[in-house]
């Protein structure tokens, strides 16, 4: 049976937000669990909904998306969290984002194919994480 | 479908995965000589003087060149031929990728052509520009992409007009938002509009009907069309080497003496503002 994924979306704009709903809406065995409009309010429902991805805009107001990133990936080292930019061609704000855990880092314009395949990518990763008792990837 | 970087396009063409990147990242960032060492390294600056650089970046959210500048201790000419040297110098994530294991090694030649080919439509031609803009790359890259992206982002034609100097908002200006491109020469980015044209580009954008959309909605789809033409430019901008970051919308802009350019569009009217600050 294809394991369902929770996706949590982060984005300021709601022009953004609609976009990637609307993508998403054409995949299968997808929820989304919640959107965000600042990185204060990611870490809060990233923490209530467990999502299995994170679609998290870097250039917010308030707390920034790779602030964000740094604090959800040390609270849930095991969930994946893709950073949406439209300045992702900048190598040193891609390079941080990689360096602070992000699986994918996504451009703007987006392409639908590329973001289908990241969740792809993440449902086989969770199908193939091995479980152990007890393990739910939290962090203490 | 965007300005990226190598590393980012590997991952899209599934080649190699986020943890292959960070150890690519990890092993450039270990044998990546800093600016600081270099800078040494070509006797600009004493060890000692990069010493109370990092010491003054941890009061002040400022890179190490820039500091460097403001200390005295380089000039801006001698920060020029460091950062150039760092590049010339740096190890490219490909070939860290190829020493890693993660690309074989003549594998790599056909994915950076791959890579060029797949970013080519992005390299701006010969542009006539005022000569207060002639040599600003930002505003190429921001006239160079503006047809390109509402096509692909609202699949909207669109001609882009001479430019000309400013002289006044224009009557059909009813939307009126910007965003700033930062850098040591900014420019102002205003897309400025009548109704029917920021409503049919914020629809298109979003996907959402006629019926669901509000004000707040059309601003926003301006705002968002706007981040990703100026997102590409500085990305575009940045991959040339100089440093540029890109600014919120304003959503209520002030349009400012400069430039401007009408949009030759099927639904409403549109025009471009650009000012350098």
């Amino acid at each position: 049976m294809t394991r369902k994924i929770n996706v949590l979306l982060v984005d300021d704009s709601r022009t953004v937000l609609a976009q990637i709903e609307r993508i998403l809406s054409e995949v299968d065995d997808l929820a989304i669990v919640g959107m965000a409009r600042d990185g204060a309010a990611a870490i809060r429902m990233a923490a209530e909904s467990k999502p299995d991805l994170v679609l998290l805009d870097i250039v917010m107001p308030g707390l920034d998306g790779l602030s964000a990133l740094r604090t959800i990936k040390s609270m849930h080292p095991t969930m994946e969290v893709a950073m949406v930019s439209s300045v992702s061609g900048d190598a040193q704000k891609a390079e941080e984002a990689f360096r602070l855990g992000a699986c994918q880092v996504l451009g703007k314009p987006f392409d639908p194919e590329i973001i289908e395949s990241l969740v792809e990518s993440v449902r086989t990763s969770i199908e193939n994480r091995p479980v152990e008792a007890g393990d739910d990837g939290e962090a203490d | 479908m965007a300005v990226k970087f190598f590393g980012q396009f590997l991952i899209d063409q599934g080649e190699v995965d986020a943890s292959h990147v960070r150890e690519a990242l990890d092993l450039m960032e270990d044998e990546n000589p800093t600016l600081g060492e270099i800078a040494v390294g070509m006797e600009f600056m004493t060890a000692r003087e990069t010493v109370e650089v990092s010491a003054a970046q941890r009061n002040r959210d400022l890179p190490f060149g820039d500091m460097a500048v403001e200390l005295g201790f380089l000039t801006s000419d001698q920060l020029v031929e460091v950062v150039q040297q760092q590049r010339t110098r740096r190890l490219p994530i490909g070939q860290a990728l190829v020493r890693l294991g993660h690309i074989p090694s003549d594998r790599l030649g056909t994915l950076l052509d791959a890579y060029k080919t797949d970013q080519s439509e992005y390299e701006v031609g010969d542009m006539d520009l005022p000569d207060a803009l002639a040599n600003h790359r930002a505003t190429k890259y921001v006239l160079d992409l503006l047809p390109k992206f509402l096509m692909r982002v609202a699949r909207m034609q669109a001609k882009v007009g001479e430019i000309r100097d400013f002289d006044g908002e224009p009557d059909f200006a009813e939307v009126k938002v910007s965003v700033p491109v930062k850098g040591a020469r900014g420019l102002e980015v205003a897309l400025v509009s009548d109704f029917e044209f920021a409503e049919a580009l914020a629809m298109a954008a979003s996907g959402i009907s006629p019926q669901d959309i509000d004000p707040e909605m059309v601003a926003d789809g301006v705002g968002e069309f706007l981040n990703v033409l100026g997102g590409n430019a500085v990305s575009a901008v940045t991959k040339e080497g100089q440093r540029v970051e890109l600014g919120p919308p304003d959503y209520d802009a002030t349009l400012s003496d400069g430039w401007t350019v009408e949009l030759a569009v099927g639904t409403g009217r549109a025009g471009l503002v650009l000012s350098v600050f």
